[in-house]
């Protein structure tokens, strides 16, 4: 590898000891930083010879804590696998390295009136490898689907060092689906080392509006009757009141009136000429449902303001707290309003300040619980409202994560949503892949109960 | 009754089990099994996976039995185990966008649902639809509307299996979102019943498009088709489906429209969007639609579609890189003298632009050894050419002594690794249609 690509000395460490999630911190053994798949194969091959733990890592923009590694483990990263390795416009197709950033496939794309679909918040900085680990979404899977939609083919390396070809469009073989069981695994199969993804044609049109309401209720039924229109929105986005006076106090105020409890952010793409009679039609639900002021944007410049305070949310989080935690659970869109209602009493009766910025259209929420970190008090009733929203979301007919992952921080919710059968068989699928248990280990997987009679 | 049906009737109920005579419409590639049995809750199910690990019987799984000559043929088949009387619509929520249904429950009883409230499933699987929810998962194949909305793995939000050793696993859940652990619904889906038996299925529907319109362009040859319809893909809007369709010699086309090559584009869309769609695709086209159909009637061709395997003996989808379409059409002369001209309606093609992939239907043949040899041979052969070039060919129906010879499913590759383990994991007892999904 060269001395360049090793890195183990405790000062360049630092950056490797936590990823997006920074409530867990740990430093790992070294950090390998192979450039293409016969690297990283090798890197393996030796890893597994040894029988050192392995982490793969992308950006570290993950908010699960995926890409924690202890001091046992040895992190590969994919800092050096930025190469596009084929751009195939006639079929709408790219093969690229897992290290290459979500957003600059999209601008690779744009000469030929393509771009990549996910779009998760972190874009600029996110890889396409934890895309795929993570099956990653963003604000306009509601109408696109998610990461593992536009997946075709993997080329991925084994804990054991073997090179495996999962999928490829183009062939459709028969056997078990493979590639679609890998999508979303964080790391616990193998390291993704070479993706292949399907482009789409860039939207004619883009038409958006913004609408504020006074209750956070109305909008969430605004969101419903939207949906029960018979429109199917691009992006369906809210922001609450907590989160807008945040957001108006920094320096990415967006103009969003910091006396009302919700602002919503609707957006069509299509065919142009059939936008204006959706954003009527949209219009027309907002203000029945009680929305006070509806804008829209006639330009796109308008259109990037309008979405200005929902893309900034989180980087304005800083004016009202010290410290956040971000929650991700998805719940069924007609319980919008009562889930809502009920992470409000949550808050409330742990005394904590909780934000919510999330994708209303599919359900999928972001409760930002605001904390001090020095305060030991202040953490355990985070804990416990985490806890209890995710319950909630549960009850509600949904699950604990929709697009961050479950990590390290989730794996002991896990049982809220599977059965011990679930989980079971979950362990026995990754032990297909990884037979030793080497890869990412200790992630997303509750550890197994203990055996009846063999504990001493 | 035989013993085996004795045992299972013992088991469950004299009402839930037949065989003999009854039994033979069950044949699975062929081979007739000696009980069908219908369980009514997954309980049942797990009790006949364990009455059948016991005694060393492989069980089939299965809806309306469409499906049962499809695919490898496995190599016992003991038992037929049919979702036929799970078919409750268990939960619809139109506001959620989902519904939730017994696997045995079929695609018209959810159109039915559905569509009082504009919201369809917006797939088009062969096979029509009688076709059970369950099946249409476990077998995982899409039709021509895949190209706007994706297959079934897209589309399914969760499901309940019974795994081969009688665990009932939840996957997946009710809603678009979720990253809870692995996805093992990737897994079932195309599984063939190797895995474990659906029970129940959770998809997400779409919101009915207010216009549902399709165009026709009629082709003088194969050749200009194909490169029309390849054109006709490369349009930057999203179409619901662009498909090429070639009938048989023998037709009459009335069923598929035309005696001479088509290309139908659907689009679904709002009114004055579907204006729009219509003039950018026959600008493209560089002539206007021979025929324009609005609403029943667009449905109705693309129905006409998915009906176009009924009656054939062989079934065959191959594929290649949707630019090397022409080329896999072409491709298709190797396989015209495989049917008897003077008898049934020849060979139909299906091409699905956007995906590349290509069904070939062939209806007519001698069946006799010397044509199961000679067929063999060309299937081998073909499948040799697609796979060098990346591609790869599926024989999705036909005579069980040719689909033996030739294999139903081609070189899956480096990743068959891990496809002996993925079974045993959860089938430990390898009693789910052994041999169907492998080589």
């Amino acid at each position: 590898m060269g001395d360049a690509w090793v890195i183990a000395a405790a000062d360049r460490l630092l950056a490797y000891e936590s990823d997006g999630l920074t409530a867990y911190r740990r430093t790992p053994r070294a950090v390998v930083l192979p450039k293409n798949t016969d690297e990283v194969s090798r890197v393996m091959g030796i890893l597994s010879q040894e029988g050192v733990t392995v982490v793969p890592r992308g950006a570290g923009t993950g908010l699960s804590g995926g890409a924690l590694a202890d001091g046992d483990a040895v992190v590969v990263g994919t800092a050096r696998m930025t190469d596009m390795l084929k751009l195939d416009p006639e079929n709408r197709l790219a093969r690229v390295q897992p290290g290459m950033i979500n957003a600059n496939l999209t601008a690779v794309a744009e000469p030929y009136g393509l771009y990549y679909a996910p779009d998760p918040s972190s874009q600029s900085a996110c890889t396409l490898g934890g895309n795929v680990a993570e099956n990653s979404g963003g604000p306009h899977c509601l109408k696109y689907g998610v990461t593992s939609r536009y997946v075709t083919g993997l080329t991925v390396v084994t804990y054991g060092g073997s090179i495996v070809e999962l999928g490829g469009f183009g062939r459709e073989p028969g056997g078990y689906d493979l590639l679609g069981v890998f999508v979303g695994s964080e790391g616990c199969f193998g390291i993704a080392t070479e993706i292949e993804v399907r482009l789409l044609p860039r939207p004619e049109g883009v038409s958006t509006l913004l609408a504020i309401f006074d209750r956070l209720s109305d909008a969430g039924s605004a969101v419903t009757e939207i949906m029960a229109e018979g429109l199917l929105p691009a992006a369906l986005e809210i922001i609450d009141g907590a989160t807008i006076r945040a957001v108006e106090a920094s320096v990415f105020a967006a103009g969003y009136p910091t006396d009302a409890e919700a602002a919503l952010v609707v957006e069509f793409d299509g065919i142009e000429a059939g936008l204006a009679a959706d954003v009527e039609r949209a219009v027309i639900q907002c203000r029945e449902a009680g929305a006070r002021e509806v804008r829209t944007a006639a330009s796109a410049e308008e259109r990037l303001a309008l979405w200005r305070g929902r893309k900034k949310a989180f980087g304005a989080m800083g004016q009202i707290g010290n410290d956040l935690m971000v929650q991700d659970g998805t719940v069924p869109r007609s319980k919008l309003t009562e889930v809502l209602r009920r992470i409000g009493e949550i808050g409330a009766r742990h005394e904590l300040l909780i934000a919510n910025v999330f994708h209303a259209g599919d359900g999928n929420l972001h409760p930002n619980i605001l904390f001090d970190r020095s305060d030991a008090e202040d953490l355990s009733r985070v804990e416990l409202a985490s806890t209890e929203i995710m319950a909630v979301c549960v009850e509600a007919g949904g699950t604990i994560t929709g697009e961050h992952g479950v990590g390290v921080d989730k794996r002991r919710y896990m049982s809220l949503v599977h059965s011990p059968d679930d989980l079971d068989a979950m362990r026995r699928i990754k032990a297909v892949f990884d037979p030793l248990g080497r890869m990412n280990p200790g992630k997303v997987l509750p550890d197994p109960p203990a055996v009846a009679g063999a504990a001493s | 009754m035989n013993p085996l049906a004795g045992l299972l009737s013992g088991r469950l109920s004299e009402a839930q089990v037949v065989d003999g005579l009854e039994a033979e419409r069950w044949a699975v590639c062929g081979r007739v099994p000696q009980a069908v049995v219908f369980p009514e809750s997954e309980a049942q199910v797990a009790e006949i996976f364990s009455v059948s690990s016991e005694e060393g019987w492989s069980c089939v799984p299965g809806g309306r039995g469409s499906w049962l000559n499809g695919g490898q043929p496995p190599r016992g088949v003991d038992v037929v185990v049919s979702a036929e009387r799970m078919n409750n619509v268990t939960a619809y929520e139109p506001a959620d966008l989902f519904i939730e249904a017994q696997a045995g429950a079929d695609l018209e009883a959810m159109e039915r649902r559905t569509s009082e409230c504009r919201q369809w499933l917006a797939l088009d699987p062969p096979g029509g639809e009688r076709g059970t929810l369950g099946a249409m998962l476990a077998v995982g194949t899409a039709g021509p509307l895949q190209a706007g909305f994706g297959s079934p793995r897209d589309q399914v939000l969760g499901a309940t299996l019974v795994t081969g050793d009688g665990r009932v696993l939840g996957l997946g859940g009710r809603v678009v979102k979720n990253v809870a652990g692995f996805d093992l619904l990737k897994l079932i889906t195309g599984s063939w019943g190797t895995l474990g038996m659906i029970t129940s299925v959770t998809m997400r529907l779409h919101p009915v498009a207010a216009m549902d319109r399709s165009l026709l362009f009629k082709s003088d040859d194969v050749a200009s088709g194909v490169a029309l319809a390849c054109r006709l893909a490369q349009t930057p809007l999203q179409l619901a489906a662009v498909e090429l369709l070639v009938p048989g010699d023998g037709e009459s086309g009335a069923s598929a429209g035309a005696s001479s090559p088509l290309v139908a584009v659907r689009i679904l869309e709002s009114v004055d969007a579907a204006d729009e769609a219509e003039r950018v695709v026959s600008e493209r086209a560089g002539m206007p639609p021979f025929q324009r159909l609005d609403e029943e009637k667009s449905a109705a061709i693309f129905a006409n579609v998915r009906a176009m395997e009924d009656g054939a003996e062989l079934v065959l989808r191959l594929s290649l890189l949707p630019s090397r379409l022409p080329e896999l059409v072409e491709m298709t002369s190797r396989l015209s003298g495989l049917h008897d001209p003077r008898a049934g309606w020849g060979m139909r093609l299906a091409a699905h632009a956007y995906t590349g992939v290509l069904r070939v239907m062939i209806a007519g043949m001698d069946r006799s050894d010397e044509w199961v040899d000679r067929a063999a041979s060309v299937l081998v052969d073909l499948r040799r050419s697609l796979e060098a070039e990346g591609g790869s060919l599926v024989v999705s129906q036909g005579p069980p002594e040719l689909v033996g010879a030739v294999g139903a499913w081609g070189e899956s590759g480096s990743s068959a690794l891990f496809s002996a383990g993925i079974q045993a994991a959860l089938d430990p007892a390898s009693i789910l249609a052994p041999g169907r999904l492998a080589q």
